[in-house]
């Protein structure tokens, strides 16, 4: 059975999850958790850093669907970041970078989370 | 020629070398028009210039600059034949405008699309040699254009295949998922998952209808407000995937909440649960083959889920299969193995347990060369508690049977003993008798059983002496007991309610009448032949209804 672990770590207000393995049908729980543990501690501004994520299914993807509404109720968000080829074009196939912010790499996306936050000062 | 118009020449060429290096070293369609646009507009002076291209037949418009916005969603839509560049529409759009010169691009056998010029900046008019100019340019372009167009081409098909293989394993490996018997709401979780990452959905639900049940298993809408709308018979029916034009049209309630699709699951041919969904956050509507998709992983999914409580149930029933074997096993080790003899008594004994293994009682014990001790009981409930509470009853039996007590004294020990032991109101109806060889006769007290028939000389007596059920309560009022002095051929017959109230097909019972009648036309014979008489005419009765109770007949005949 194919591997599938996430860690989180705290960046200031901004917390960033990062996936490892491959993220289908069968280990999307894990992810589903992991969410499930930010939001009970309000933490509503999530990086998820895809940097070592071999492979992620439709049911993978639909994790982010499950959690992105009450996040942005929140105003939070989840935004992408480090994503491998394969893994880009399968959100891309699946019209994601319509609704989700998508960065070259974590440090971006953790920067444009402090852009906004310096707005809303 | 003279040096300055050799030098002129010379550059053109330069420029040409360079342009076709440039625009063969790409497959990008857009970096292509866009440098073919530029090169012509420098080359010209002219300050406007769009390429359309033959997209399958149809000229549409691909690249412009200078053009203004409002300009380029009027080009008219027209098809590529011979006839396209004299088009009259297409030179009513040239004069409005303002594009001067127009130039087929055509590959060897075909025309790949046009470009169009507008005027110089310097006013002057396009030439004869500006016109072939344009044409060799068009020439060197039109292999690179036409290659990036297929490979355009290509990339549209090939991420339309994409996202196909995509969707097949999103298939391949929820069934691979959904293979491993996990709980329905796993089941149902996977499943929505799967659908919204997909389609890009945020709200969704997911119900099953299984024996009658409406089980809300997943959902983002109002979960109480969902049954109540689902509760018809519509749903349970529903064949065919609902589109947002037919909820909005019949199920308004529901596509207020917010549902545009919703998706029968179906398992051979009936319809199971639903999918429901809300619309797609993109906008997009559900396409006839995302709709197929859906459909198709929710017939996975419900396969899942009703084969793990078929699973279950299966489970449930072997289990109870071997309780009842259990059971069996107790009740078989408790009846005698074997039936003493004794010369003035004539015994035969029946005993035939049902499928659920009901609680029938027996007992023929030897307390000495002379005398003897007969039981019957029934315990109340089945399986497993009925047997082991019947353990017990003759664990007491036996041990008081050979302390030489009084039977009625005896008995109200039983009963404290029994009320001790039952906690979940269970009892037993008890019947029970010493037999003394010698004297030939019998002493009995019937704790509730059955009444047992002494038939002598065609007249039946019940033996009817004693007192409470046993593990009711606590002895208050002693029982009594009833001594009989019995004659040769008085037939005694103990019988458990299983015989009175066997059932045949229509449901009517054997009744005691019956029994009684039997009993006393069949007293001539022996106790075996009795048996054998009482049997044949129960199951002739019941012809083959299967029986929910035991059946425990004893009889015992003076001789």
């Amino acid at each position: 059975m194919a591997e599938f672990s996430t860690s989180t770590k705290d960046a200031g207000d901004i917390n960033v999850i990062y996936l490892k393995g491959y993220l289908d049908a069968h280990t999307a729980p894990v992810l589903e958790n992991t969410f499930s543990d930010l939001i009970e501690k309000s933490r509503y501004s999530i990086v998820v850093n895809f940097g070592e994520l071999a492979y992620i299914s439709s049911a993978g993807l639909g994790v982010f669907m499950a959690f992105i509404e009450k996040i942005r109720e929140n105003n939070g968000d989840i935004k992408l970041a480090g994503m491998s080829d394969k893994v880009y074009n399968i959100f891309d196939l699946l019209g994601f970078p319509l609704l989700y912010e998508i960065f070259k790499s974590e440090e971006d996306a953790i920067k444009k989370f402090d852009e906004i936050k310096k707005l809303e000062k | 020629m003279n040096e300055s118009e050799s030098i002129k020449v010379k550059r053109n060429l330069t420029a040409l070398v360079e342009f076709s290096r440039i625009i063969n070293s790409s497959l990008d369609l857009d970096f292509i028009l866009n440098n073919v646009l530029l090169t012509c507009m420098g080359k010209f002076l002219a300050t406007r210039g769009l390429i359309a291209l033959n997209i399958n037949g149809k000229l549409l418009l691909r690249a412009s600059k200078g053009i203004p916005e409002e300009l380029k969603n009027k080009f008219p839509e027209l098809p590529v034949d011979e006839n396209l560049i004299h088009n009259s529409e297409l030179k009513k759009y040239f004069s409005e405008g303002r594009l001067q010169a127009i130039e087929k691009i055509s590959s060897s056998d075909d025309c790949l699309g046009i470009v169009c010029l507008g005027e110089k900046l310097n006013k002057q008019p396009f030439t004869e040699d500006d016109s072939e100019f344009l044409k060799t340019i068009l020439n060197i372009s039109s292999s690179a254009i036409q290659n990036s167009m297929v490979v355009d081409k290509l990339s549209v098909v090939n991420r339309f295949l994409d996202s196909r293989v995509q969707r097949l394993n999103s298939l391949f490996e929820l069934s691979k998922e959904f293979g491993l018997f996990s709980e329905s709401a796993r089941v149902a979780k996977l499943l929505v998952y799967s659908i919204i990452g997909q389609f890009l959905v945020s709200k969704y639900a997911v119900l099953t209808f299984i024996d009658g049940i409406t089980t809300v298993i997943e959902s983002k809408f109002p979960e109480h407000r969902l049954k109540e709308l689902l509760n018809s018979d519509d749903f349970l029916k529903l064949e065919n995937p609902l589109s947002k034009h037919e909820i909005g049209k019949k199920y308004n309630e529901l596509f207020n909440l917010g549902i545009e699709l919703i998706v029968p699951m179906q398992l051979q041919g009936q319809t199971k649960g639903l999918i429901l969904l809300s619309k797609r956050i993109n906008n997009q509507e559900y396409s006839e083959s995302d709709i197929e998709f859906i459909y198709s992983v929710g017939s996975l999914a419900i396969i899942s889920i009703e084969n793990r409580r078929l699973f279950k149930e299966e489970l449930a029933k072997q289990k109870m299969e071997e309780e009842l074997e259990i059971a069996r096993g107790i009740q078989r080790n408790l009846l005698p193995a074997k039936i003493p003899q004794y010369s003035s008594f004539d015994i035969a004994v029946m005993n035939l347990t049902s499928q659920q293994v009901g609680g029938d009682y027996y007992d023929i014990i030897r307390l000495d060369d002379n005398t003897f001790c007969v039981a019957i009981g029934d315990v109340s409930g089945k399986g497993v508690p009925a047997a082991l509470l019947m353990a017990n009853l003759q664990a007491f039996l036996k041990t008081t049977c050979r302390q030489g007590m009084q039977l009625e004294e005896a008995t109200a020990l039983i009963n404290d003993l029994i009320s001790e032991n039952t906690s979940d109101g269970r009892f037993i109806t008890f019947f029970w008798g010493i037999l003394d060889n010698e004297k030939r006769s019998l002493n009995y007290v019937n704790a509730g059983h059955n009444h047992p028939l002494l038939i002598r000389d065609g007249v039946i007596r019940k033996l009817d002496k004693g007192g409470i059920i046993l593990g009711v309560m606590k002895t208050m009022i002693p029982y009594i007991s009833e001594n009989i002095q019995l004659k040769k051929d008085d037939v005694i017959l103990l019988f458990t309610d299983g015989i009175t109230e066997a059932k045949d097909k229509f449901d009517d019972e054997y009744s005691d009448e019956k029994l009684e009648a039997l009993a006393v036309d069949s007293a001539a014979l022996s106790s075996k032949e009795i048996l054998e008489k009482i049997k044949t005419d129960v199951q002739a009765f019941a012809r083959g209804t299967a029986q929910s109770d035991d059946m425990t007949v004893v009889v015992i005949k003076a001789i």
